[in-house]
């Protein structure tokens, strides 16, 4: 005999790793266990087998790697005798899982136990099967099964059924052979076979039209009959629960009816009795019975309408959600959210208990009443509700704070009745947790501001305030930077006063000092920061008396660690003390933003923009189709070779002047025009309203800047006040100068300057579509840009829509960040990413690349994959 | 369609005839997400932990990888152990929602989907609890220490591929029983041979 496998006893082994003091003795013990089992294994040692399963299974359930028992499992359950068949198929549980491929070993195993004369070993094979069979095997087994489901005994008999049902969710297409075997096993009166099939019942219901329409002709009114005799029947010991007689049979029954009764008006007509009997007889003391009584609200506002029942269910919720167990709170908000589209006015009721639980000590309480509240939220309460939420914003956990913030912004942003109360709420919610807003929440409340003309004073103001007290918020502290550096002046002026404001004295400097103090904090981000440096240039031209000063705390940037401040203070340095002239139409006041174009890209519904075949190798990041409103444009695109003006619209201007990343959370690199030539920088910059008239002078400016310094860091500055995002976008390009005048020159890339290749669905399913569309640049043959597309034509929206790609080694793969993560259905709106695929191998290999798409339908997670291998040659 | 793919993918892997520079993103994410695509049973696992964090008695219904396992119970006991004792019984994770029950050292716990009945999850670990109570002669967290296999084929009896399989406790005591004593008469006649055997089945 080996002598590593006497081994000890599974009761030895488990005291000797509970004695273990520290993590290393223990790594030991189950080492030193480890090498004896795999002695044993190795010899193929018959006596021990199953005592060394044991252990395995004990090892693995600490964390340990167990793998190398896998093959003991199979052998154990080959073995004919029932003790090493049930500690077999235990391991086989609990080792292994449906995706390895061992499993494929055991099905003959499982075959011949199926067809055992003992019982219990058909039990065992049941069980197994049910709980880890692969698709492979449900088929190969499912005669099986389906005989078993007729077994003398009633306790392999539903052992079958629960099987079947982990046939059927594997092989979809295998239901119909259950749905005559489960009929008649409907008819049985053994609680267990019932309990199962019904469950089976509800299952094949779910998978096939066909079963469910069946099941509602022949068994509804039979179901009815077993919930009558269920509900009604006398005491029975062997299944009573704390007075009441099987509540899971009784659920089970429910929610069968619930499936059966759901759009059928016959069919709910049947249940009607029972139904209202269930609600108004049934103890609601104990757990089991509300139990119950949860299932039968459900049934009552799924099946169809029945006014009388409906009544009845409200009430039980309310009475619910007054109770004062958590549990019973916690599933009666649970079930008010789906009674809100059947009966809102009911549960508006209850709206000042809901509000209460939003206040609750416990999380998952306050995470449902807070869904529910956002569910009740209309344009007649909005008022009080958002009050009461932000009030308990400023006590609330900070853990709950980002939920909170999330839900109240969505709210005031969906249903604010005016601006003011708006720009009123957000800024209280800012104050109160500005660090737990998301970027799109200070976006969007800057282009609110910028539309509501008559109230720029008013909220500068209230912002200058608002950063006094609360300057640890990161976001009110941004929002308040951009709007001093735009509307400074009135704020110095008090301009534009409303009634209600009580007056304030603010001289020049202090505004300045504020924006000092800001840029300064240690807090503060590179976007604050940079966002500073934007408003102190704007402040230089508002208060030309601190200049001087402004010039000052620019300069101190200068030497600052990050590139982009180093950057911004050069260049606005440069900008302050050598063009004046420049200085006050660079720092025109914004135009108004446009609040549709705004929401339109947030919600990513606008219209994908075609990409000509254009192959430009410049693209701007925010290729929006502009309307025409440039007059330089004309003085700058002197190249023939564009077919078409670039257009433009106020949204851009907005991007590439705010000098940061506002809104290019939306668009950054997303919806790209090709068509577009270096000119669009230029254009941004200096048709924020200048006259025609001095168009030239500014283009000669420009140009003479480019002449007198060292070109590169001029361009930049230029483009460095347009937006960070289009600067990376231009890197690739060796001269900034050409950048710039673009236009002047031929076009470089002109279609026919390398061969063209026709779009590629890429992918394709009932309600997803991927087209790719490649260019190449000239003279570099190897490198292949992909546009890549998404149109969702299915009604729902997918949300956090992420495509993500892999390439084989010869292949280098770039993927730009994508135009949006959210997919709007019925094909109106696209994602759009690029992809630059540099081919090592071209000419000998073409293309070949696997693609997951994973998105949120629903809130359910969605995965598709596929592997693109038909890509056009030569790319 | 998606499975399709999926098998073909499989095949690709298996063959390795193009090796994939997979986007590390891939490889991470791969592991857990796979679950999507199983349909759903109602539990989806059955945890048993103790207070001090340590695993008594894991059962998994939904295919999980076991990198996946392992962080799950790490998340779940983080989230479930320190709730306080007055709270409700529930945790939304994942987009699911785990109930669980403290009985004395252990917190019995379960996977269900969002819009399963959670009150009535709640009655079938009380239901499972009382079978073992009965089973073992008033449970405590030892005997499923050192007896863990038998509170596995109990469990096996009260629930198969994630739904309940008996109402009655009466019926899955009797169940066991007779497949207890199926091995002690195996262990008996096998002693008679030898008693090596049944050193081993203790």
């Amino acid at each position: 005999m080996n002598p590593f496998s006497s081994g000890t006893r599974l009761r030895d082994m488990i005291r000797a790793i509970r004695a273990c003091k520290t993590a290393a003795e223990e790594r030991a013990v189950v080492r030193k266990e480890c090498a004896s089992i795999r002695a044993a294994v190795s010899d193929n040692e018959n006596d021990y087998r199953h005592r060394n399963l044991a252990k395995l299974m004990f090892i693995h359930m600490l964390g340990y790697p167990t793998h190398f028992g896998q093959m003991e499992c199979l052998k154990l359950i080959a073995a004919p005798g029932f003790p090493e068949k049930r500690i077999g198929y235990l391991g086989l549980m609990l080792l292994l899982d449906e995706r390895q491929e061992v499993l494929m070993l055991v099905t003959n195993s499982l075959k011949q136990d199926l067809n055992h004369t003992n019982q219990y070993i058909v039990g065992l094979a049941l069980c197994a099967l049910g709980n880890i069979s692969s698709a492979e095997m449900a088929r190969d087994l499912a005669p099986e099964v389906e005989r078993l489901l007729q077994f003398r005994d009633p306790n392999v008999r539903k052992k079958a059924a629960l099987c079947s049902i982990r046939i059927i969710k594997k092989v979809p297409d295998l239901a119909e052979n259950f749905v005559n075997p489960v009929a008649s096993l409907l008819k049985e009166k053994h609680h267990g076979v019932l309990l199962t099939a019904i469950q089976l019942c509800a299952d094949l219901c779910m998978i096939s039209e066909e079963a469910l329409e069946y099941f509602r002709k022949k068994c509804t009114e039979g179901l009815v009959k077993v919930l009558k005799d269920a509900v009604n029947s006398p005491y029975a010991p062997e299944y009573d629960i704390s007075g009441i007689s099987d509540p899971f049979l009784q659920i089970r029954l429910l929610r069968i009816l619930r499936i059966l009764g759901h759009g059928d008006a016959d069919a709910s007509d049947l249940m009607n009795d029972i139904l209202a009997q269930v609600a108004t007889k049934t103890e609601s003391n104990k757990n089991a019975g509300n139990a119950i009584l949860y299932e039968c609200v459900e049934t009552i506002m799924s099946i169809e309408d029945s006014g009388g029942l409906r009544v009845l269910a409200i009430n039980i919720l309310g009475r619910f959600l007054s109770n004062r167990d958590n549990n019973i709170r916690y599933v009666a908000l649970n079930m008010l959210m789906k009674a809100i589209s059947i009966d809102g006015q009911a549960v508006q009721r209850h709206r000042a208990t809901i509000l209460e639980c939003v206040k609750d000590s416990d999380a998952s309480i306050r995470k449902r009443a807070l869904e529910l509240v956002s569910l009740l939220v209309n344009e007649s309460n909005v008022k009080p509700l958002t009050k009461e939420l932000i009030d308990y914003l400023e006590v609330s956990d900070n853990d709950f704070k980002g939920d909170l913030t999330v839900k109240i912004c969505s709210i005031v942003e969906k249903l604010s009745p005016e601006k003011i109360w708006y720009i009123d709420q957000m800024l209280k919610v800012l104050c109160e947790a500005g660090n737990y807003v998301k970027d799109e929440v200070w976006h969007a409340l800057i282009v609110v501001i910028t539309n509501a003309s008559n109230l720029h004073g008013y909220t500068v103001r209230a912002l200058y305030r608002a950063i006094q007290t609360s300057g640890d918020q990161e976001a009110v502290v941004r929002v308040a930077i951009w709007c001093i550096g735009e509307y400074g002046d009135l704020l110095v002026n008090n301009i534009g006063m409303l009634d209600l404001e009580e007056p304030m004295t603010v001289t020049e400097n202090d505004v300045v000092d504020a924006i000092e103090v800001a840029s300064k904090r240690h807090a503060s981000d590179l976007t604050t920061r940079s966002m500073c440096l934007v408003a102190l240039l704007k402040l230089s031209s508002r208060f030309p008396s601190c200049s001087q000063r402004i010039k000052d705390i620019v300069t101190q940037f200068k030497g600052s660690h990050l590139l982009e401040l180093q950057q911004r203070s050069l260049e606005f340095d440069s900008i302050i003390e050598k063009h004046q002239n420049l200085r006050s139409a660079l720092v025109e006041r914004m135009p108004v933003l446009d609040e549709a174009t705004y929401s339109g890209r947030r919600a990513g519904s606008l219209p994908a923009v075609a990409s000509t075949s254009q192959g430009n190798p410049l693209q701007l990041p925010n290729g929006v189709p502009k309307t025409v409103d440039a007059p330089l444009l004309d003085l700058l695109d002197l190249s023939a070779d564009e077919p078409a003006p670039p257009t433009s619209s106020s949204a851009n201007f907005l991007q590439d002047l705010l000098g940061d990343d506002i809104l290019s959370s939306s668009s950054q690199s997303g919806r790209i025009q090709t068509q577009k030539s270096g000119t669009d920088v230029l254009l941004d910059l200096l048709s924020t309203g200048s006259p025609p008239a001095q168009n030239g002078s500014f283009t000669a400016d420009i140009l003479s800047i480019s002449e007198d310094n060292n070109n590169k860091t001029t361009v930049n500055a230029l483009n460095g006040l347009s937006s960070p995002v289009v600067t990376s976008a231009q890197r690739s390009h060796t001269s900034p100068v050409m950048d710039l005048l673009d236009g002047f020159g031929p076009n470089p890339t002109l279609p026919n300057n390398g061969p063209t290749f026709p779009p590629l669905v890429a992918f394709e399913n009932s309600s997803l579509s991927l087209i790719f569309k490649f260019s190449k640049q000239p003279g570099s043959p190897q490198i292949t840009q992909i546009e890549a597309s998404f149109t969702n034509k299915s009604s729902e929206v997918y949300t956090d829509f992420i495509f993500q790609a892999a390439v084989p080694k010869f292949l280098q793969l770039h993927l730009e960040p994508a135009s949006s993560n959210t997919l709007p259905g019925n094909g109106n709106g696209s994602i759009t990413q690029k992809l630059r695929v540099t081919n090592n191998q071209h000419g000998k290999k073409s293309l070949v690349m696997r693609i997951r798409i994973s998105y949120k339908l629903n809130n359910k997670d969605m995965l598709e994959e596929g592997q693109i291998s038909n890509f056009p040659r030569d790319l | 369609m998606t499975a399709y793919i999926q098998t073909r993918f499989l095949l690709v892997r298996r063959s390795k005839q193009i090796e994939f520079a997979l986007l590390q993103e891939i490889s991470i994410r791969s592991e857990g997400e796979r679950e999507v695509f199983v349909s759903e049973a109602m539990i989806h696992f059955v945890l048993l932990i103790s207070r001090q964090g340590k695993v008594r008695l894991t059962k998994w219904y939904s295919p999980y990888s076991q990198k996946e396992r392992s962080k799950v119970i790490r998340e779940l006991s983080g989230m479930i152990l320190t709730r306080g004792p007055k709270l409700c019984n529930f945790v939304e994770w994942r987009g699911f929602k785990v109930v669980y029950k403290r009985y004395a050292s252990l917190y019995f716990c379960m996977c269900i989907n969002q819009d399963d009945n959670e009150l009535e999850v709640l009655e079938i670990i009380h239901h499972y609890v009382e079978i073992l109570d009965r089973y073992f002669g008033s449970v405590c967290e030892l005997d499923l220490i050192f007896n863990f296999h038998k509170a596995y084929y109990i469990l096996d009896e009260v629930l198969i591929a994630g739904e309940l399989q008996e109402s009655s406790k009466k019926t899955v005591a009797r169940l066991v029983a007779a497949q207890d004593s199926l091995v002690e008469a195996a262990k008996e006649e096998a002693a008679s041979i030898s008693n090596i055997i049944a050193q081993a089945t203790k």
